[in-house]
Formats: structure tokens, C-alpha cells, sequence
């Protein structure tokens, strides 16, 4: 079991959960489902001590109000890794947490040693719109994320036909977490129109995963991310939607591992 | 008298919903032509029939409620009345930018009209936010600051310097200011979030109660409000609260139902679906949840008349059966202003002309005399 413990930078408390042996990584979740401690992260840290904190907003991490924009989240990042002691660690980072990794990777490459995007938000292409994760209903959220409609947390999302079959607590870290990505990425939409040119200044080694069947941030974006960052690779899962790490978690940490274990 | 001025053109076989993707193939210009002018007619009617007031309101990219700009309306009233007050409930602070367009649209209204103008200010409707690319977890910040701005260009001599979060003037400036002093009179339309009741009862204006709920939740709502108030020190007054509800009337109980029941499912069924979008941050978790609580007792969501009927959705009867649900409400809820819906959905010109004549004649009077004549307005 990781260890749990609240954080401060610079006047927010950061939820940190960190476990495992190894060299230090630090994991950048999506909007919500990969906020706990999952097998991902239990995979993850039997190489790494695996750092999992919960972004402003999310989870018990504050500070919310002090965020607008996507550059007040890696600047809170880059005072999280201050904190932490650390100089440059690796980062994996999936859909949200993947666009906050390569915000971070473009704008400190210094401060990030190797480079995994899973899946992630950032970026914007006319011709295959990200989908709606604000607007939608539960069911519609689990047609966009899930390639296995029968997956649990798929089954649980689409059981979810009105309002009655919500789980309070569970609504309420929802919309939480909604109001937080909102915060960030409400308009221009989940993305940065200044990334994808300032993604030529990444010097970590990079792997791009991504879910074949991502209908939230469909595959065209990884190949946008192989191309635009220097040297970058590209794993394509198969039968997986936008969250490998739910979907998928012994695949994402199988080429994750063995890309980070390259030197 | 409140008016939306509806689309009634939905097609039949339109499920979807009137707010936000409603395709706009569905207007069409020259009926609107026909029905903007219809519509006016029917709130410049309103003075002559004695009513203390109108009230009009913006919403954008819906088949719902058709001004974008209740501005141009207004000043059209303000220019076309003489006595009447005219409410703009209201403009959506976080839609503009600057908000210096409010306080100076809303002091050309004042002007025109002579000082009739209520200025109303809203955060506006959860799916305006999807329509126009302003982040909804700013709304409240924007509203606030916009708010204090606008109550500033009317109260403090300019130039002056404004720097706020969100908005940056060097000169703020704007002429014309209002004739009334030291302002318009401030109404704020809420659905029941914590933060808009206690904002409004901290500032001493009037909250106005958006309609469609179970009269349960006004009741909560009204009484959430006058505690708020009591924190504050002060006893809410009647004319700080404001009850909006569609009501008919006709001869008899049997003749309103059997001309209003088939309008109100086209505006329950086809222009409500959709109005309850709540995007991310627009209001807290805890103020959300209450609200989607609630929308079990939203009128969307009501499937029988007996049901319309018992949660006072609407009030619709002979002249007694309203004057006596509508005073019995009055009192209930505490409230000192009464903004009646007499137009909604289909219901066309002749009904609605006469809903008008009948209200403003068998019960108007009749609710001024028993409840005061401040509990009458609009």
C-alpha cells in the first residue's frame, strides 16, 4: 500500500500517495478515474517509488482558485518536483495529466528525464474534435472511454441513466473534479494552441501509448504527439479505449517499464 | 407580466433538445418577423391593462426564449409605454466584455423610459455557457466583479481606474449614467444556488425565483433566502422576493385547462429539455447537488396535469380559482413580487390576449386589494 500524505506548494496541500522501490517517478493523472492508488500504480511501482499526487482541485489537493490556466498547473508541478527534492524524474501522464507531462517536458526539459504520454489531452486538430467530457451524460462519457462496454466502471457509467442512479459521493468528486479540468481547459478546449509548436523543444526520450479505440482523443493525436516531439515512439493498444491505465493496466506497464528501463 | 417570446415552430417530430445544438434550420425570419412584433404588441398591451410592469430576459442559441439582446426590447418598451416599469431580468454579467455594455445600455434604457428601468443581473443559464466559450468555473468571480463594476459606473463620478481579476480599465467613464438615484433597482434571478441567495442578501437587493419547480422548492428556496438575510442582520422584506409563475385564466376551470394543457406540454416537453445543462464550476458541488435534487420536482420532469396542478407549476382556472391559489401562494411563500408568465409555449395570440384581459380584470384588482398594492407588481 503507498503511503499517504498532504503536501505543501506554495500555500496549496497537495494529496500525495507515493509507494514502491526504485528510482523516483512521478505519475500525472486524467480527470479523476486514475486519482487512487490502481494496479497501474502497483505495477508501475515495482521498479519505480511511484509519486502520485492529485491535481489542484481534485481529490483533497486545494488550491483551485489559484489556477487559470494550464501554466499555473506546470508551474505547480515543476514546485512539486522543489519540494520533493527532485532534479528531473520521469513522468508518465495520461489524457489531462499527459497534457499537463508535456507542458512540463516542452516548457522544463531539464526537470523531466524521460517522457510517457498515455492518451493525452493538449492538443487540437479541426478535423477530429476531442470529445465532449463536459456536456456528456455517464453513458455517453463510458461510449467515449471504453472499447469494453462490459468493463465495471463502463457497466457503472452507463447504468447511469438519470440523475436518481448517482451516488452522491460519487457525483460530488465528479463534479469536483470537472469544475478543476474546467478551470484549465474549459476554452480553448482541453488543449494549449501553443504546445504543439513548442513540443520541438522536448529533450526526454519519449513514448506516446495510446487506446486504438480512444473516442474522446482519437489516435490521430498520438501520431501528432510521435511526430511533433523529437524522436518520439508510438505503442498502439489494441482493444483498449481512452484509459489503458483502467482498461489495460498490465499492458500500459508493460511497455511503460520497458521503455523507462532504457538508458 | 413576463415574456420569453418562445419559438412555436418546433417541428412535431423534434426530440431533441431547444437549447444549445437545437438546429437553427428551424427558424425562420419572417415568421419571426411576424412573431417578435406579436410579442411586442402583447407587452405594450400590458400598460393599458394596468399591470405595474414587464419583464424580458436573455437567452442565447435556443428555441426557448428568443432575445439574445432583452436590450433591444426593452428599449423598444421604454419608448412605446409611459407608466409601467420595465425589468430586464437580466443581462448575463459574464457574456460581456467589458461589462461597461450593461451599465451603459442599461442607463440608455433609464433615459429613454424616464426611470422605469429594473436593472436585472444574471450569471445566465448553464447552456449559454457551451453557446459562448466563457469558462463556467469563472462565472461567479466574473459576475461578481462585473456586478460591482457596473453598481461603481453608476454610483461613483468617472473617469476612474478599474483593475480586476478579470477585467482591466484604465477609464471608466460611461455616459450616459441613469436617471434614477443612486441606481435602478437591482433584481437578481436565481434557480436556488446557495451562492446567489446569500450574494443577493448580502447586498440588500431582491432575488427573483426562476420558475418550473415543485412550489416545495420556492418555498425552501424563499425561506433559505430570508434566513439568509437574517445573518445578515436584517428581516427580508416581501419586495426583496419575486415568485414567476405561468398562469391562465378563462370562464371556467374546465375551459383553461382545455386551452392552456395542450401549450404547456410543448413548452414542458419541448423547449424545457435541455435548460438544466449545469457545466462544470457554474455553481459548487454542494449547490449542485441540491439542484439536481430538486429536478425530480422540475416541471420538465412532470408527466400528469394532477401534478401541474398540486406543485402550483402553474396556476390555471376561473377567475376565483386563481385569485384564491395565487393569494394562498403570495402568502405561503412571503414573497411581494409576482411576475406572471400569461404567454408560453404555443399558446397563440387570441388566448393569450384574452388570458391578459382576464387576469389584468378578475384578478389583478383582486390581488392588490387583499395582499397590498406592493404585492402586485409585474
Amino acid at each position: 500500500m503507498p503511503a499517504r500524505r498532504i503536501v505543501q506548494v506554495a500555500g496549496k496541500d497537495v494529496r500525495l500517495l507515493t509507494g514502491g522501490d526504485g528510482p523516483p517517478l512521478l505519475y500525472l493523472h486524467a480527470v479523476g478515474a486514475d486519482v487512487d492508488w490502481l494496479e497501474i500504480h502497483d505495477r508501475l511501482a515495482r521498479h519505480f517509488t511511484v509519486h502520485l499526487p492529485a491535481h489542484p482541485g481534485f481529490a483533497e489537493s486545494t488550491g483551485i482558485e489559484q489556477v487559470d490556466g494550464i501554466a499555473d498547473v506546470v508551474l505547480h508541478y515543476v514546485d512539486l518536483l522543489g519540494v520533493l527534492g527532485l532534479r528531473a524524474v520521469p513522468v508518465v501522464g495520461a489524457s489531462f495529466g499527459g497534457w499537463i507531462a508535456a507542458e512540463i517536458a516542452a516548457l522544463y526539459p531539464e526537470r523531466v528525464e524521460r517522457l510517457v504520454l498515455v492518451d493525452a489531452l493538449g492538443l487540437w486538430i479541426d478535423a477530429a474534435p476531442i470529445g465532449e467530457l463536459f456536456g456528456s451524460t455517464p453513458p455517453e462519457l463510458a461510449e467515449m472511454l471504453f472499447h469494453d462496454q462490459d468493463h465495471p466502471l463502463a457497466q457503472m457509467l452507463r447504468a447511469m441513466t438519470s440523475i436518481a442512479d448517482v451516488p452522491e459521493d460519487f457525483a460530488h468528486a465528479q463534479l469536483k473534479a470537472l469544475e478543476a479540468a474546467a478551470k484549465v481547459g474549459w476554452n480553448p478546449y482541453m488543449h494549449d494552441p501553443k504546445l504543439e509548436v513548442r513540443l520541438r523543444r522536448v529533450t526526454a526520450p519519449t513514448l506516446v501509448v495510446w487506446g486504438r479505440e480512444d473516442r474522446l482523443v482519437p489516435l490521430v493525436y498520438g501520431e501528432r504527439y510521435r511526430d511533433r516531439i523529437p524522436g518520439a515512439g508510438l505503442e498502439v493498444l489494441p482493444r483498449c479505449g481512452h484509459l489503458p491505465a483502467i482498461e489495460r493496466p498490465a499492458e500500459l506497464a508493460e511497455v511503460a517499464l520497458d521503455f523507462l528501463s532504457q538508458t | 407580466m413576463f415574456h420569453l417570446m418562445p419559438w412555436p415552430h418546433l417541428p412535431e417530430s423534434y426530440a431533441g433538445p431547444a437549447w444549445v445544438k437545437c438546429p437553427n434550420a428551424f427558424y425562420d425570419g419572417r415568421r419571426g418577423h411576424a412573431l417578435y412584433n406579436r410579442y411586442l404588441d402583447e407587452l405594450v398591451r400590458a400598460e393599458a391593462l394596468g399591470f405595474d410592469g414587464v419583464c424580458v430576459n436573455e437567452h442565447h442559441a435556443n428555441a426557448y426564449g428568443n432575445m439574445p439582446s432583452p436590450n433591444l426590447i426593452a428599449s423598444i418598451l421604454a419608448r412605446q409605454t409611459e407608466r409601467m416599469r420595465i425589468a430586464v431580468v437580466g443581462n448575463a454579467l459574464p457574456l460581456y466584455n467589458p461589462p461597461l455594455r450593461v451599465a451603459e445600455e442599461y442607463a440608455m434604457i433609464d433615459c429613454i423610459s424616464g426611470g422605469r428601468l429594473i436593472a436585472g443581473m444574471v450569471v445566465g443559464g448553464g447552456p449559454e455557457y457551451y453557446s459562448n466559450g466563457i469558462n463556467p468555473a469563472e462565472a461567479r468571480e466574473r459576475f461578481s466583479e462585473a456586478l460591482d463594476l457596473i453598481v461603481r459606473c453608476w454610483t461613483e463620478p468617472g473617469p476612474f481606474v478599474h483593475t480586476g481579476k478579470h477585467y482591466k480599465l484604465r477609464y471608466v467613464n460611461p455616459w450616459p449614467t441613469p436617471v434614477q438615484k443612486p441606481h435602478p433597482p437591482i433584481w437578481i434571478p436565481g434557480a436556488g444556488s446557495y451562492e446567489t441567495m446569500d450574494f443577493v442578501a448580502r447586498r440588500r437587493w431582491a432575488y427573483m425565483g426562476i420558475p418550473y419547480f415543485h412550489k416545495r422548492i420556492f418555498k425552501r428556496n424563499f425561506d433559505y433566502f430570508r434566513e439568509a438575510c437574517a445573518k445578515e442582520g436584517y428581516a427580508a422584506s416581501p419586495e426583496q422576493m419575486g415568485w414567476l409563475v405561468p398562469v391562465y385564466v378563462a370562464e371556467t376551470d374546465a375551459r383553461a385547462r382545455a386551452e392552456f394543457e395542450p401549450h404547456l406540454w410543448y413548452f414542458a416537453r419541448k423547449l424545457l429539455p435541455g435548460i438544466n445543462v449545469s457545466p462544470p464550476g457554474y455553481t459548487s458541488p454542494r449547490s449542485a447537488l441540491k439542484m439536481l435534487g430538486a429536478f425530480g420536482d422540475f416541471m420538465l420532469n412532470v408527466g400528469s396535469w394532477d401534478e401541474i396542478v398540486d406543485g402550483a407549476y402553474a396556476i390555471v382556472g376561473s377567475p376565483a380559482t386563481v385569485r384564491t391559489q395565487m393569494a394562498e401562494m403570495i402568502h405561503w411563500l412571503g414573497v411581494g413580487n409576482v411576475l406572471t408568465l400569461l404567454q408560453l409555449g404555443t399558446l397563440p395570440a387570441d388566448l393569450t390576449r384574452r388570458n391578459m384581459e382576464l387576469f389584468a380584470t378578475e384578478v389583478l384588482p383582486h390581488l392588490r386589494n387583499e395582499i397590498g398594492p406592493r404585492a402586485a407588481a409585474s
